[in-house]
């Protein structure tokens, strides 16, 4: 089941094809068209983004220098965005070492309780994180983790964990049972089961789980402006302060989104097949 | 007969006698712990902590002794207009855009699911709106898409004759949804995919052979099979759309009409309202409100699509 | 030496009433290799996984050797089991797939690899060695299930269907080579088939199960000739035996012919008055001018034999009798004929048990009958 596949359309017409083919352009255009216009805005100059919208310009990388230099005392883009590619790595690897775990506590060798557990995992993020901001707050600062990354890392982690646990599940639910037996009376142990037969097989799963735990986690806004306004910052704060409130910004703002936004909307070009597949399997439960 | 092959003690590990029930069900939850620790110590301890709270006068400015004063922040809460349409827009913001993206999604879907030229072009455009910084989609549609002199859409607008709306001041709710719908759909969009993808081809052929058209075999096989992805894809999108925070704190900060719930409780708490015993009390509501709409957002497409499927 | 064990294992999946194996009991000699059959549900594969360990059990004992391996994990019973589909690690070569176990157990390189290439030259799988499972065709993964499992060189082998995925002729091919490999390394064996034939073919001893509950373990010849019971009468042997109910023991008619029964069943039935099932084999039925009226249904030619499909009118119904006759035979569909019983006929009292298996013929009413 790849990206691939579609469903074959037996005895379509040649004219409808081409007609639905191109809807489906024209839709995508449209849908696209501002994240195109903003990468176009990015290399123009603020006159030129701000002036009714024209195609023709000089293109500039002024925009892109002008975000990108150190700004002295304020979250230099560098500094943001070697914060944000520490918390979002460290703390997907931390989920996925608790997740995996737990994935095969519930799919493989699955607890009682396993229903239960489950929803106790979902139900943790019914609870606002606009809500918990003020215990967590308090908490931080007794800890004396503000403003550090460290309370970002573990506070991504929270939040990306009942996904992941949820969807790892559904993927080694999908393991053949024969084949985590064959290795059980071969002589393996949980590290051995693991990494001959749940990982390989499991792979594209963990693949699509730990790109939607970046994306969450590289994109989040909240905790980080609250926590960690003086140091630790993270790329999407960065942005933020893209935007002037007197003159025009908006030429800066869209050489900042670009930026900003660059790896994760890479990451997810290059492995939206495996997303597919990743969210086909996790939704089969 | 090969001599190498007779049978051989060939055992490292002694073997163990008897049997370990107990031990058996324990060694199961072992790799469960860690991640269920984590969760409970992290997710459990605020909320006790922020009910705790709740049941508190607590204020920080003014400074005030936190005294508990039991239900009487609930009190308060059910007297609260702005609550009252804080629960309003929160609605507004998670059903208008769940079921919008989810139409819209599916739509693309269905468009997707065939092989046409450069399909892989339209399907990288089309998911690239998730995968963007929630924050940046908020700057962008508010700057750059919906500005009252300078946005793109008030210039489709004026070029079709029509006066510019400033989209923003008097239509705050609408545009929130606008960029919500828009960062969601791709959501949608790929859970739908999988969920075509992974209809068996035979049973479509065979309503082919049967005679079933498009439409028919749509509304009567795929619709069905697509249930299950459809649940998954309004539960998670609800769980998140609850929450929504970045679009609101950047397009209008707050105000009537795109003040949802979270939003409503930040702006009383760390936002400038200081006041953390209330504010405790209302996230407490929203926590519970959260579970009623998804489930009964569950309830309502299951029996639409019990309907359709039935037809 | 080691045998194999079963004292009274019972398990019962939780949720469910009726056990799934309930109170089996067998001894199981060295170098023996007993075939499990019976239909789906009747608790061969869930024996076979408590014997390997993937299935708890919740009354009794399993020995394997002298030991009692209840509760022991799998790795530690020095077993090795061939999986129904195969259970290749796909990302595997073949020999590494060969000597995972191997490795699990800590044995040096040079041995693995070693016995690895032994295993493969006697399974002719040795080009290759190298390729993946994907690569390979449906016999040529069995073969490596079956390697994986002969390079371990264990106590026992278990076996679960594994020739069930292959098609006909392959399958009746590599059973003959399973057999043979059995027979050369002396292994205890445990085999687990719902083919009656697969298991009548292969197996020292059958042991047949019905419901999880052990009806016969016997040699295939006495299982096929001294069936004990209804069940495994109607089980063993294709095509099935002919079964038919008869109302009155004391003088059993097929439709309106008698029966006569040698002298000894007359004493074994005794003073049961009430209702038997008769039971005779296809090959015990002659069609041509016998007493009992029949009309043919098909005929089916399968050149070397040929089998008969009769019907005939027994106690108000059409009831439906198979014939094997050897060619060459005239008679189509719809015309009628006689039967006449040779060779052994079982009698099975009402709780399905046989009581005896006397001679017998059929006689047309009113014929003088031997006592």
């Amino acid at each position: 089941m790849s990206a691939d596949d579609a469903t074959p359309a037996v005895g379509e017409r040649r004219w409808v094809n081409v007609a639905l083919g191109g809807l489906a352009w024209i839709t995508a255009l449209i849908f696209f068209f501002p994240v195109l216009w903003m990468v176009l805005n990015s290399f123009k100059s603020e006159e030129d983004a701000n002036a009714s919208p024209k195609l023709t310009f000089d293109p500039t990388l002024d925009r892109y220098r002008e975000v990108t230099e150190t700004a002295g005392g304020l979250l230099s883009f560098g500094e943001a965005f070697m914060n944000s590619v520490v918390i979002v790595l460290v703390s997907t690897l931390i989920v996925l070492a608790l997740a995996i775990p737990a994935a095969y506590a519930l799919a493989i060798k699955p607890v009682g309780k396993w229903r239960d557990v489950l929803f106790f995992f979902i139900s943790t993020k019914f609870l606002p994180v606009v809500a918990s901001i003020l215990p967590i707050w308090i908490l931080a600062r007794e800890l004396d983790l503000l403003n550090t990354r460290l309370v970002l890392i573990i506070l991504y982690t929270a939040i990306n964990l009942p996904l992941a646990v949820w969807m790892l599940r559904s993927f080694f639910v999908e393991i053949p049972r024969e084949l985590i037996e064959a290795a059980e009376v071969d002589g393996a142990r949980l590290r051995g089961q693991l990494t001959t037969v749940i990982l390989p097989l499991a792979a594209p799963g963990i693949a699509a789980t730990a790109l939607l735990c970046v994306i969450f986690a590289w994109n989040e806004f909240f905790y980080a402006v609250q926590l960690n306004p003086v140091e630790g910052s993270t790329v999407p704060v960065w942005v933020t302060t893209n935007v002037s409130t007197r003159g025009e910004f908006l030429a800066k703002l869209s050489a900042a989104s670009v930026l900003a936004c660059i790896p994760v909307v890479l990451a997810g070009w290059i492995a939206q097949k495996r997303m597919i597949r990743g969210l086909a399997m996790g939704a089969i439960k | 007969m090969s001599t190498t092959l007779r049978p051989r003690v060939n055992r490292v590990n002694p073997p163990k006698m008897g049997r370990r029930p107990l031990s058996d069900s324990w060694r199961r939850r072992l790799p469960l712990l860690p991640a269920l620790l984590f969760a409970i110590l992290l997710t459990q301890v605020p909320f006790v902590l922020s009910v705790y709270y709740s049941l508190t006068d607590w204020t920080v400015v003014p400074p005030g002794p936190r005294e508990f004063v039991g239900l009487d922040n609930y009190r308060e809460l059910f007297r609260d207009d702005f609550f009252g349409d804080a629960i309003v827009t929160s609605i507004q913001f998670t059903v208008f855009p769940v079921l919008a993206a989810l139409v819209l999604g599916t739509a693309f879907a269905l468009l997707l699911d065939r092989k046409f030229f450069g399909r892989g072009v339209v399907r990288t455009m089309l998911i690239t709106p998730f995968l963007l910084v929630p924050v940046v989609i908020g700057l962008i549609w508010k700057n750059q898409m919906f500005h009252g002199l300078y946005g793109v859409i008030n210039w489709v607008i004026e070029k079709l004759g029509g006066t510019p709306v400033e989209f923003v001041s008097e239509h705050p709710t609408l545009s929130i949804i606008i960029t919500l719908v828009w960062q969601w759909t791709p959501f949608m969009m790929l859970i739908m995919l999988a969920g075509l993808q992974s209809q068996p081809s035979d049973v479509l052929e065979a309503a082919k052979v049967d005679g079933a058209g498009p439409f028919a075999i749509f509304r009567q096989l795929t619709l069905g099979h697509l249930r299950p992805y459809m649940e998954l894809g309004v539960l998670l999108g609800a769980i998140y759309l609850i929450q929504v925070y970045d679009q609101i704190a950047v397009i209008t900060g707050g105000g009537p009409g795109s003040t949802n719930v979270p939003y409503y409780v930040f702006q009383r708490s760390i936002g400038g309202g200081w006041q953390f015993g209330l504010a405790s009390a209302y996230s407490i509501v929203v926590v519970i409100a959260s579970i009623i709409i998804a489930t009964f957002a569950l309830r309502v497409l299951s029996r639409l699509l019990k309907g359709e499927a039935a037809a | 030496m080691t045998a194999v064990r079963y004292v009274e294992a019972t398990r019962t999946y939780p949720g469910t009433e009726t056990p799934a194996v309930d109170s089996l009991s067998l001894d199981i000699a060295d170098g023996e290799l007993l075939v499990l059959v019976g239909p789906s549900g009747s608790g061969k594969s869930t024996a076979l996984r408590m014997l390997a360990g993937l299935e708890p059990l919740d009354a009794g004992a399993v020995h394997i050797g002298d030991r009692d391996v209840t509760g022991v994990r799998p790795r530690d019973r020095d077993i090795a089991m061939v999986f129904q589909n195969y259970a290749l690690y796909p990302q595997l070569s073949v020999a590494e797939n060969m000597g995972f176990a191997l490795k699990q157990h800590g044995v040096p390189k040079e041995e693995r690899t070693a016995r690895v290439r032994e295993t493969a030259r006697i399974l002719d799988l040795e080009p290759f060695l190298d390729r993946k499972p994907r690569q390979l065709s449906g016999g040529q993964r069995q073969r490596v299930a079956m390697g994986r499992a002969i390079v371990r060189q264990p106590a026992v082998y278990l076996m679960d269907e594994p020739l069930s995925n292959l098609d006909a002729k392959l399958r009746v091919q590599t059973r003959t080579e399973v057999v043979e490999l059995q027979a050369r390394l002396g292994v205890t064996t445990v085999y687990v088939t719902h083919d009656q034939v697969e298991a009548m073919t292969m197996g020292h001893r059958v042991a047949v199960l019905r419901d999880g509950v052990l009806q016969q373990c016997d040699a295939p010849s006495t299982l096929y000739h001294e069936p004990v019971n209804l069940f495994v009468a109607g089980f063993i042997g294709s095509p099935a035996m002919n079964l038919l109910e008869v109302d009155d023991a004391r003088r059993p008619k097929i439709g309106e012919s008698e029966l006569a029964l040698d002298g000894a069943a007359g004493a074994a039935l005794g003073d049961s008055a009430g209702r038997i099932t008769v039971g005779f084999r296809p090959e015990a039925l002659r069609v041509g001018d016998g007493p009992l009226p029949a009309r043919i249904r098909t005929v089916e030619d399968l050149g070397s034999e040929m089998f008969v499909h009769v019907a005939v009118e027994h106690q108000g119904e059409s009831v439906p009798l198979i014939a094997k006759v050897s060619p060459p035979f005239e008679g189509s569909p719809g015309d009628r004929v006689g039967l006449q019983i040779t060779g052994t006929t079982h009698l099975f009292g009402e709780d399905g048990s046989r009581i005896a298996s006397p001679a017998a013929s059929l006689r047309s009413p009113g014929a003088v009958s031997r006592s």
